[in-house]
């Protein structure tokens, strides 16, 4: 906490709270949480193995899904975001306009209710498949939180840096490229492993539809085996041990993207 | 003052702040080889006319041609324009996620498609003119204000522009440092290139420059050679300035 001056962070989203890589001590909020988590469903599986130890193993399959699902999306949502966060930042009002009604709107809308309309419409209509369909309403849903991630992680670098690069004879886009996205990019990095950890959590939401990830199969076998409270402790834990190495890790890549402003 | 080619020629410009005028009715000649310093208080313009001069400031009426383009025309290729303006700026910008090196090198290889292997070359060369071949391989952030600005000048030199504009390059710089990068700029007047600067250092300005403009509130009050402004400035305005920062 006391350490020097290290770049600001923008924390939009209500994703994990990426742990601080300059915090070096061994005890905080993340390591309690983690030891706690991974202590606990130990104890729970080894000390009643065939009530939380089989629901434990029921999960890998979901786990794998959950897993994909958030991968393609993420892959699909980041440049997605780019383009809405370079078009809200755009001098050209049709293009400006386009993303910032594409923002509003999604803003606006609880991702449940966006994700049955999407979900449901892309099934029905165009007959898309139930896991693409899933796919393309969590990225498009996602694309504009994203997409405000990347217009703040672009503001923030200094105008200064696209004059120096203009004055050279940079245009418009080899300024964003060779100049602003790189830097812009340590700066949204903790933000957009933000976005893709709330992301992870929230296809937890398509298990309602067809999709069967980790949440359904834990929601399945509750229904059949009476076993509630066992199985949400269990699947909660999961959650919370998969979300907080996730946010690990992102702080780790944080922490070495800004090795340039160390001295 | 006149010449039949300048290589920049000024012709009244005008620019307004919504209804306040930033420049009054601007004409100015810059000659090849000539160097030009622009002085005056703050907000009197002298900054808004050096960065119009390549575009980063649009001026709302007038004329800009440098080296024979209209920098104002819409359909002017002002990308290749400022290929040839080489700018320094107050505040260095150098690109902070690269090293000194890559920061030298990004626009020859990128805009002129020069071999990496000649890039480096001509970039340790300018490293050597600007005395600071050590730091090639650090990151800006390594470096003092003064070793930033020299590098800053290097990297703009690197596109061989025929002419070099500073925004107040000392102006961020302690008294020490100021002088490495005043030290710079004095080779490079002595080899030739064609200079705008807008500086407060009148050392400088003695010094080096062919001629001295004052500006106040956005006009151009007087022009002449160190000699005529130092020792006989006519307007009152400028006697002002100069009682008070000599």
């Amino acid at each position: 906490m006391s350490q020097p001056e290290h770049p600001p962070r923008i924390e939009i989203s209500d994703g994990a709270s990426i742990p601080d890589p300059w915090d070096k001590r061994l005890i905080n909020a993340w390591s309690i949480s983690l030891v706690g988590a991974v202590s606990l469903l130990t104890y729970l599986c080894v000390r009643y193995p065939d009530v939380y130890g089989k629901i434990l193993s029921l999960l890998p399959e979901g786990i794998i899904v959950t897993f994909k699902v958030t991968i393609y999306s993420f892959a699909a949502t980041v440049p997605i975001g780019v383009l809405v966060g370079i078009g809200r930042l755009s001098r050209n009002r049709f293009i400006n306009l386009i993303a910032s009604t594409y923002v509003e709107t999604i803003r606006g809308i609880p991702l449940l209710v966006q994700l049955f309309y999407i979900f449901f419409s892309l099934n029905q209509l165009l007959h898309v498949p139930d896991f693409l369909a899933a796919i393309i309403a969590l990225s498009f849903c996602y694309g504009a939180y994203m997409g405000e991630v990347f217009r703040a992680g672009i503001n923030a670098i200094n105008k200064g840096q696209t004059e120096a690069a203009r004055s050279l004879g940079f245009t418009r886009f080899q300024t964003m490229r060779y100049i602003i996205l790189p830097q812009a990019w340590r700066t949204i990095l903790p933000p957009i492993g933000n976005e893709c950890i709330a992301m992870l959590k929230d296809t937890s939401l398509l298990s309602v539809v067809a999709i069967t990830d980790v949440f359904r199969i834990a929601r399945e076998y509750a229904s059949v085996s009476y076993q509630y409270f066992e199985t949400y402790t269990v699947i909660a834990l999961v959650y919370l041990i998969i979300t907080l190495i996730l946010s690990k890790c992102v702080s780790v890549m944080e922490a070495r993207l800004s090795h340039y402003d160390k001295r | 003052m006149t010449n039949a080619n300048p290589i920049i020629s000024i012709r009244n410009v005008h620019k307004f702040y919504g209804q306040v005028p930033a420049l009054k009715n601007i004409s100015m000649d810059i000659n090849q080889g000539e160097k030009v310093v622009i002085i005056g208080p703050s907000g009197s313009g002298k900054s808004t006319l050096l960065r119009s001069i390549n575009r980063l400031e649009k001026v709302d009426l007038g004329s800009i041609i440098v080296d024979g383009q209209d920098v104002l025309a819409p359909k002017a290729n002002i990308n290749a324009i400022r290929q040839e303006l080489g700018m320094v700026f107050q505040s260095f910008n150098l690109f902070p996620h690269m090293t000194v090196l890559e920061n030298i090198i990004l626009a020859p290889t990128k805009l002129k498609n020069v071999p990496k292997a000649e890039a480096v070359e001509h970039a340790m060369q300018l490293l050597a003119k600007v005395d600071i071949t050590d730091k090639a391989m650090v990151y800006p952030v390594q470096l003092s204000g003064g070793q930033q600005q020299r590098v800053a000048i290097a990297r703009a030199l690197a596109m061989n522009p025929k002419i070099m504009l500073f925004d107040e390059p000392t102006s961020a710089l302690d008294p020490e440092t100021t002088g490495e990068v005043l030290d710079v700029m004095v080779t490079l007047a002595k080899e030739g290139m064609t200079m705008v600067v807008v500086t407060h250092e009148m050392g400088f300005a003695r010094e080096v420059a062919d001629r001295i403009a004052f500006m106040d509130h956005g006009e151009l009050l007087e022009e002449g050679t160190p000699s005529h402004f130092f020792n006989n400035p006519e307007h009152p305005r400028l006697q002002r300035f100069l009682e008070q920062i000599l």
